[in-house]
């Protein structure tokens, strides 16, 4: 049995840790506004942005959801953050500009390390003005790019095509490729939410039924990789209603009918999905990007396709 | 703050008057409360609910002018439903309040701005909690106990947010907390259980949380019962006698029910004249010729059966006489606003970084949000409080330990049992998880009551150690400083965060930037756009096309009445159609954001409102 004693000094002691959990938290509260970055601050980061940055360049925010620097950051340089960036490879880009608050709470420093360190290479020490941290890197995932559909859209030809080879023009008014039906029926490069990243890609809704819509384009080059990246945007992936169909996205060789990429996104499947095929050496080619859902219900698509070179890997 | 060190009381299910003094204190907490509130209101937005609230209680209003003006008109079906239709989804109480207030203050007398005027009864009814708070808190444990559960509850700053709100869930926790007060004090006088009963009705008028009440009170009721009549035979076979009425009652419902082919044709049969009518008046009559029987066995057996029968009597004649809206048609609207809050959707909620849309639900949501959110100074004690409890109470089943401890009162478990109550129904897998904390509001007020209790005994501990060095010590030396280091951090959180309820986090959390980056809602309900109305009225050309994301239409023409956003600017739905966006960042609603950028051609704001970093509100404008 407890001694008496022991038992009356309880109450002591849960006051005691109750009291030290208040000073803690006081002292959290007192020191939180000297762990935030000023406008100044801010500035002096897109000062050096302004100064140092190359075209192609883009910035990196950690904590991802860090968006306040938008406001500062100048309008030419990228700047990413959403869920789950700290591991994205931002191929376009040769370089990225991290700007990170590492003194915020729960900053995990380590995990992000982990999540974007391989395959990059620091350039320079880490700047700090005030709180925020700056630091360029080499990226080593970068991927050249050749050519890129939402890029060249302007330029493709867009149509409707039933299963038996018919075609019905979706004809281009300067702006996007528009076909005949209802008004999500077009083909242009346009902002979307896919899973939370931000893609700037091509809008192409299935037309439902076996019909494709197609984008032909001409010029593609050879021997290097032709990538398919898209998914079905905003809150649309989630749902696995059975009513729903999968859809299709896909690349065919338009000379010769060879199927090079095909992507199915079954309902529910969330998320950027991605194929991949080397093109053998050869002449430039067209190609025909397509998607298909039996039911168009719900199946808002954009993704984009193309042909890159192998990640560069960092320099020793 | 007189005495503010107490021993704890210890005290078996009986309730106990307050003192005068103790009456004095919860009047000043009430209007400390109220004062606080009323003052500090303007800077808070309207939410989506608010403004739909605002506008219901403009109509029912209308229908009050009738009634002055046209009574016969106004008891018609069709006057009825055209006031009374609108978001008949959720009972009158309080709507009907906000309306007579707006009523009054703004449209007859003028004294304050529309928004103000429907708010006073909600601040009326959230400063209830404080003096409620401490009432019960210090008749259980003692004044340091009520003090400290009075003044942390408003400190917790996603109940302050709720409290300035012209919406419910303040009010249904304090609802809650005065049937449960009532209930208690239904145990040394046979009015406080009519008063029960009433406040029960009130309650369930309020808000449908309070619909589970008689399930959490009723065993309570029983095990007095039985304590009390032990070694009074007639008084326990008249409450047998009682119980059997009840449960007779329930079985003849099943039995029609079963009879009349299942729930649909049941509700169909309803009727005035029907034997659903027959059962529930032979069941008030009954309950009234039998109380009044036991009256003159055992007044204490009649005490604690009384609140029973006042909650099943008056609970639904009151329920139905505060709503015109079911006066000529009780049992289907009746019947429609139970399944609308059975069946209710569920909203896309962000969650230690995963959206959910849809059950199950994590078991643990409830306490881990609730750890999130109660700034950590005040929910340490609510833990070690409940703790306490709990564990005094494990303790005392066995032989062994029973001597370690002290056994827990019925009260004590009355307040522990309440406590838990919302906070288990919402942690049901199936249950909408939306709404941040408001949900389980009424166990915050019995949480904090707890907390207050264990702060009390550690004051006391301390005093008792310091007077026995120093036996001039005053009590005060002690209670100040623990309050103070308490309740300061909440406070600086509290005003760090204010207006901004819904995105309040605590120090477990890291604040709003440890809470952005476990991957933790945001915010929602929109109210946070007042962070950039200051701006969009400085630079929105004349005429505007504003697109406020997720703020409501009404909310929209809320701010422009009171002032808060230029009247010549325009809503639009669209980016598309906007010069200007405010999009209010949601994990679901990225998507919005990268519309903005396709519409405007730009991924650069122009301003925002970012709290601790986190981006709330995000402001474009339409490059020129």
């Amino acid at each position: 049995m407890p001694s008496p004693k022991a038992l009356r000094a309880l109450p002591l002691v849960e006051l005691g840790a109750l009291l030290l959990v208040a000073l803690w938290c006081l002292v959290f509260q007192l020191r939180l506004p000297g762990r935030l970055p000023t406008d100044a601050d801010e500035r002096a980061v897109a000062d050096v942005l302004a100064r140092d940055a190359r075209p192609g360049d883009a910035v990196l925010l950690f904590p991802w959801w860090t968006e306040r620097a938008r406001l500062f950051v100048p309008p030419s340089v990228p700047v990413y953050g959403w869920l789950e960036s700290d591991g994205a490879d931002l191929g376009a880009h040769p370089r990225i500009w991290v700007l990170g608050q590492p003194e915020l709470p729960r900053s995990d420093v380590g995990a992000f390390d982990a999540a974007f360190l391989p395959g990059r290479k620091a350039l320079n020490p880490e700047a700090r003005m005030g709180p925020l941290s700056l630091r360029l890197y080499e990226n080593g995932r970068y991927r050249p790019r050749h050519w890129v559909a939402s890029e060249a859209v302007s330029a493709a030809r867009v149509y409707l095509e039933q299963p038996d080879g018919s075609r019905r023009d979706c004809p281009f008014d300067g702006k996007v490729h528009r076909c005949p039906g209802p008004p999500h029926l077009y083909v242009a490069p346009e902002w979307h939410e896919i899973l939370y990243e931000p893609r700037h890609c091509l809008w192409m809704h299935a037309p439902g039924g076996a019909q494709r819509l197609v984008a032909e384009f001409a010029n593609v080059p050879s021997g290097m990789g032709l990538r398919l990246e898209g998914g079905i945007i905003f809150e649309f992936a989630h749902p696995k209603d059975p009513r729903l169909s999968t859809s299709y996205l896909g690349v065919d060789d338009a000379a010769t009918g060879e199927r090079l990429l095909n992507v199915p996104i079954p309902p529910g499947r969330e998320g950027v999905q991605k194929a991949e095929v080397v093109l053998p050496p050869g002449p430039p080619r067209t190609v025909k990007v397509w998607v298909q859902a039996d039911n168009a219900e719900s199946r808002q698509v954009c993704l984009d396709v193309m042909a890159l070179e192998p990640a560069v890997g960092v320099r020793p | 703050m007189t005495a503010p060190v107490q021993a704890p009381v210890s005290l078996p299910l009986t309730g106990r008057p307050a003192t005068r003094e103790e009456k004095l204190t919860a009047l000043a907490l009430w209007v400390l409360a109220f004062a606080a509130l009323w003052s500090t209101e303007a800077a808070v937005g309207f939410t989506r609910d608010e403004s739909v609230y605002f506008a219901a209680a403009e109509g029912y209003s209308q229908w009050f002018r009738l009634l002055l003006h046209s009574p016969a008109q106004a008891f018609t079906d069709s006057a009825i439903v055209r006031a009374w239709d609108y978001n008949h989804e959720h009972p009158v109480l309080m709507k009907t309040l906000f309306g007579l207030s707006h009523l009054l203050f703004h449209d007859t007398l003028g004294l304050m701005r529309d928004a103000t005027a429907y708010r006073l009864p909600a601040f009326a009814m959230a400063a209830l909690v404080p003096a409620l708070c401490f009432l019960l808190g210090s008749a259980l444990y003692g004044r340091t106990a009520g003090w400290f559960a009075a003044l942390s509850f408003l400190l917790v700053p996603r109940q302050y947010f709720n409290a300035e709100l012209a919406c419910f869930d303040l009010p249904v926790a304090a609802m809650w907390l005065l049937v449960v007060y009532c209930f208690w004090r239904a145990l040394e006088s046979t009015r406080w259980g009519i008063a029960c009963g009433v406040a029960f009705g009130l309650a369930i008028a309020t808000k449908h949380n309070a619909l589970f009440m008689p399930f959490v009170l009723s065993p309570f009721a029983l095990w007095r019962a039985w304590q009390v009549s032990e070694g009074v035979p007639e008084a326990r076979v008249r409450a047998v006698r009682f119980v059997g009425l009840y449960a007779a009652v329930a079985v003849l419902y099943g039995l029609l029910v079963v009879f009349l082919g299942g729930p649909a044709a049941f509700q169909k049969k309803f009727l005035l004249l029907s034997p659903h009518t027959l059962f529930f008046v032979g069941l008030a009559v009954g309950s009234g010729v039998l109380l009044r029987d036991l009256k003159h066995v055992s007044l204490p057996v009649t005490r604690a059966l009384v609140p029973l029968a006042a909650m099943a009597v008056l609970g639904p004649v009151l329920f139905y006489l505060h709503w015109p809206y079911l006066w000529h048609a009780p049992v289907d609207r009746t019947a429609w606003y139970l399944a609308f809050h059975a069946t209710h959707n569920h909203y896309a909620w962000f969650y230690l970084g995963t959206l959910m849309r849809g059950p199950p639900f994590p078991l643990t949501y409830v306490l881990v949000k609730t750890a999130l959110t109660v700034p950590t100074s005040l929910f340490a004690p609510m833990v070690t409080g409940f703790v306490a409890l709990v564990g005094r109470a494990l303790l005392s089943l066995s032989a062994r330990t029973r001597e370690w401890v002290r056994m827990p009162t019925a009260s004590e478990a009355l307040v522990g049992v309440n406590a838990v109550t919302s906070i288990l129904i919402i942690s049901h897998p199936q249950v909408p998880h939306f709404g941040g904390v408001k949900h389980w509001f009424p166990s915050m007020t019995f949480l904090g009551i707890l907390a207050g209790a264990a702060v009390a005994r550690g004051c006391f501990a301390v005093w008792e150690v310091l007077k026995a060095r120093r036996p001039s010590v005053s009590p005060l030396a002690v209670t100040v400083p623990v309050f103070a280091l308490l309740l300061v951090p909440a406070l600086l959180g509290s005003v760090r965060v204010f207006p901004y309820g819904t995105a309040a986090y605590s120090e477990l959390a890291g604040g709003l930037p440890g809470a952005a980056t476990l991957g933790m809602q945001r915010q929602f309900w929109s109210s946070h756009v007042t962070g950039v109305l200051p701006w969009i009225n400085e630079h929105a050309k004349p005429g505007a096309r504003i697109y406020l994301h997720e703020v409501n239409g009404f909310s929209f023409r809320d701010y422009q009445r009171n002032g808060m956003l230029r009247p010549d600017v325009r809503p639009v739905n669209s980016p598309f159609d906007a010069d200007i966006v405010a999009y209010q960042y949601h994990q679901e609603f990225r998507e919005h954001e990268f519309l903005t950028w396709q519409a405007f051609g730009t991924r650069t704001p122009v301003t925002g409102l970012y709290l601790d970093e986190t981006p709330q509100v995000i402001v474009y404008q339409r490059p020129e």
